[in-house]
């Protein structure tokens, strides 16, 4: 009686350890994430416009009736990422994501210069060298330093009524994301 | 003699069987810690950080979902009314007084598990602060129910459990630490069965 309880407290134990492994390895392990979702959409440098509910491509889709989102990957090792896009909707947002899903930053088309989304995403060193030279094009751009290399941008529009939906999703088709040419 | 693979073999199942059981659950009933709740509704404002607890941070690495950041908006989601009974389909609600200070907010049912309901093409599944009628001190009040309901009605799914969203774009609400005085709608219960 006294091992079976023994074994019983051994396992219990046990149980708490492998909950918490379980808790704490799950985000590296996981394959349902948003990045591996985002990033196994082949699309890379350019926004794709999510689907309406429900399903979508590996899940993701327009969770928010009113809500038009766009998603992209991108990555800075080479050079800084350059996301743009002009404004003609009530509102948008756009947030950038690290791997882990950790909002590196978040926005919104009041914060923006002129209600233009103009962001640049680059590592501190190529941020130094940015700072350095002084581009013409660059400066109304909003710089973002993130010390990853990868990660996925969001970005969000509305379409509260149904007339609104064709300049909600010019919106998303316009917008660019893609490597910033290296200056002249 | 076979008294010690026994208890080894009842050791490990008590550790593996809880261990993972207890993680899978644990995940399906919170979103993590640090949610903020007014009333029947709870926000988690830190969910999509670095300084998420570890279980919020399992639980988006599961749902992979596309949180909105801190200066996109926030998101509130209620699964009981406000008297804390369950939202069923059954039953008919109204929403009503006023959101947090917001540029624009949403509103729309979803199922018990954060997935919105297939309904007939044609019924409002949701409604926004651009389409709802006001009453003049410019609060509002939404019927919830299956039946077509005058002024802002939002239809309901045929039977089940349910949860309300209510997304706030672009505000203040996310970065306060509950100095602020919030005010949420609250959820009444005006009617169950058929009646």
């Amino acid at each position: 009686m006294r091992s079976f309880v023994y074994a019983l407290a051994v396992g219990l134990l046990g149980a708490a350890i492998l909950h918490i492994v379980i808790i704490l390895m799950l985000p590296r392990f996981s394959e349902r994430d948003a990045f591996s979702r985002v990033s196994a959409l082949d699309d890379v440098h350019s926004f794709v416009a999510l689907p309406g509910t429900p399903g979508g491509p590996n899940g993701l889709a327009n969770d928010n009736p009113y809500l038009r989102t766009a998603v992209c990957t991108f990555s800075i090792g080479a050079q800084p990422a350059l996301f743009q896009a002009v404004g003609a909707v009530p509102f948008w947002s756009i947030v950038l994501y690290d791997e882990a899903s950790n909002e590196i930053f978040s926005m919104n088309d009041k914060t923006s210069v002129a209600g233009n989304l103009d962001l640049v995403v680059a590592t501190p060193a190529q941020m130094l060298a940015l700072r350095r030279t002084t581009r013409p094009e660059l400066e109304k751009s909003i710089l973002v330093e993130m010390s990853g290399n990868v990660g996925y941008a969001v970005l969000r529009t509305l379409a509260p009524m149904p007339s609104l939906e064709d300049a909600a999703r010019n919106f998303l088709a316009e917008a660019t994301c893609d490597g910033l040419r290296p200056g002249s | 003699m076979f008294r010690i693979p026994l208890l080894v073999a009842l050791a490990l199942t008590v550790a593996f069987g809880l261990g993972t059981f207890s993680a899978i659950e644990a995940l399906k009933v919170t979103l993590g810690f640090g949610g903020i709740t007014l009333g029947p509704w709870t926000a988690f404002p830190q969910a999509q950080t670095a300084d998420a607890d570890p279980y919020a941070k399992a639980h988006r690495a599961r749902a992979g979902a596309l949180l909105l950041g801190g200066a996109e908006g926030l998101v509130f989601y209620a699964r009981t009314d406000s008297k804390g009974m369950p939202l069923d389909a059954g039953c008919t609600y109204e929403i009503s007084g006023q959101t947090p200070a917001a540029r624009f907010w949403t509103l729309h049912v979803t199922g018990p598990d954060d997935r919105p309901f297939s309904l007939d093409a044609g019924l409002p599944t949701a409604i926004n602060s651009w389409t709802v009628l006001r009453r003049a001190d410019t609060a509002f009040t939404v019927a919830l129910s299956r039946k077509a309901q005058p002024d802002n009605w939002v239809a309901l799914p045929e039977q089940g459990r349910f949860a309300l969203v209510l997304t706030l774009l672009d505000t203040p609400t996310a970065g306060s630490s509950g100095v602020m005085e919030l005010e949420m709608p609250a959820i009444v219960t005006t009617g169950c069965g058929d009646a």
